[in-house]
């Protein structure tokens, strides 16, 4: 007698055991939570655009604001934030920005088209968030230049600092012109103009390399 | 009986079949996920002063490795000694991406000041790369701190002194000037840079 007919359900019982582990797994598949939408083209793109800084003559209007238009947030610790911020700003600390409350508060914000303004002590402290919220999708995340310290300094006169508060990626001095100045006998080091560089190709299929 | 068979063969070959259309995940390979990117990026240890890289250059640290993100225009005009030029907006092409990956190198970015320097940086951490810093303060600290460093007024610590000497020492291997001329008016030849080995815990002082 052949196995099968002792149980002519058999093959229905294994397709639907079948189907239940499928469906099983794709249910308790872990979806991640924060998806890129900028890919790192896009990101270079964005980033060479300059479309997210936030000027600090914007912040007049911005500290007076009462429409919401614009949030400013301090992203530094609590206890920076107590010593001092900008007016009107909230703190949530960078490390915590991804918590489930402040991301649907950021998702409220996006939905009603409010501009949200990161800011550190230093732009470059607030420069690496800003851009991953850039690139997790908040099109509406802006960076302030200069960061609270420029703030600082120009905050009786942000109107007037209009193009001089923008200071950072410019450069102060005349390098090769103050690098030379200093050396009358010039050693050969910094004297040649351009040295041939080599590229060592990176060996392309590391990466998989000793996996189970 | 057979007809069981068959179903069943056409209906995982089905499912093989729609296996093909699951796992093309495009981009990068090592991509790391968002919320591992902000936590390296709110970590400070990516940065490096400027002290620690002209040290290393002096002593030719062979895992050093510059990147100056600036334009090709900026770099002809002045580099740090050594660097490679790829500009932000190369960053993915393949050239680019070969200066980045080389195993064992530790790559430091820099640009005018440090934000170009960064925004590479976070890009370059996206794709997950590792040893990859950035150089705080870029060139306007470099020349702040390194070929025009301020003299340390009388009543500073110690180190300070120390590191001042270091930085003038550093400026005139970077510059190449001959001379020196010390407090006195004493001119010496051209001196032996002596590094001074940094202790561990002295790395963020005296930056941009």
């Amino acid at each position: 007698m052949h196995v099968h007919e002792r149980n002519p359900k058999r093959t229905l019982i294994t397709i639907i055991l079948f189907a239940l582990v499928i469906v099983f797994g794709w249910i308790t598949m872990k979806k991640p939570l924060f998806k890129y939408a900028l890919t790192p083209q896009q990101t270079v793109d964005m980033v060479i655009s300059h479309e997210g800084c936030f000027h600090p003559y914007e912040l007049v209007k911005a500290i007076d604001d009462k429409s919401g238009e614009v949030v400013l947030i301090d992203i530094r610790n609590s206890f920076d934030y107590a010593k001092g911020h900008i007016p009107n700003s909230m703190n949530i600390t960078a490390s915590n920005l991804l918590e489930k409350k402040n991301i649907d508060q950021l998702d409220n914000w996006k939905k009603n088209n409010v501009r949200v303004v990161f800011y550190h002590d230093d732009q470059l402290q607030a420069n690496g968030t800003w851009m991953l919220f850039r690139q997790i999708g908040y099109s509406n995340t802006f960076v302030l230049l200069g960061g609270y310290s420029n703030y600082v300094l120009h905050k009786d006169n942000l109107q007037e600092a209009k193009g001089k508060t923008c200071l950072k990626g410019t450069p102060r001095y005349d390098f090769a012109e103050v690098a030379k100045k200093s050396g009358a006998a010039v050693m050969d080091e910094g004297a040649k103009p351009k040295k041939k560089i080599k590229v060592r190709r990176k060996k392309k299929e590391k990466a998989a390399s000793g996996g189970c | 009986m057979n007809k069981n068979y068959l179903f069943l063969t056409l209906l995982m070959l089905l499912l093989a079949v729609g296996t093909f259309f699951i796992t093309k995940e495009e981009g990068y390979k090592n991509e790391i996920k968002p919320e591992a990117l902000l936590r390296e990026i709110t970590q400070p240890s990516r940065y490096v002063t400027t002290d620690q890289v002209a040290k290393m250059i002096i002593e030719k640290d062979p895992t050093l490795e510059l990147i100056d993100v600036r334009s090709a225009d900026e770099y002809n005009k002045f580099q740090l000694p050594d660097a490679v030029n790829v500009p932000l907006k190369d960053i993915l092409t393949e050239e680019g991406q070969d200066n980045l990956g080389i195993e064992d190198m530790n790559a430091v970015f820099y640009s005018n000041d440090d934000i170009l320097a960064d925004q590479a940086w976070v890009i370059s951490k996206r794709l997950g790369y590792n040893n990859i810093y950035v150089l705080k303060g870029g060139l306007n600290c470099w020349i702040e701190t390194i070929i025009r460093p301020v003299e340390p007024s009388e009543t500073t610590s110690q180190t300070e002194f120390e590191q001042y000497k270091f930085r003038k020492a550093a400026g005139m291997y970077f510059t190449g000037a001959s001379e020196i001329t010390d407090s006195n008016g004493n001119g010496t030849k051209k001196p032996k840079v002596k590094v001074r080995r940094k202790k561990k815990e002295k790395a963020a002082s005296g930056g941009c």
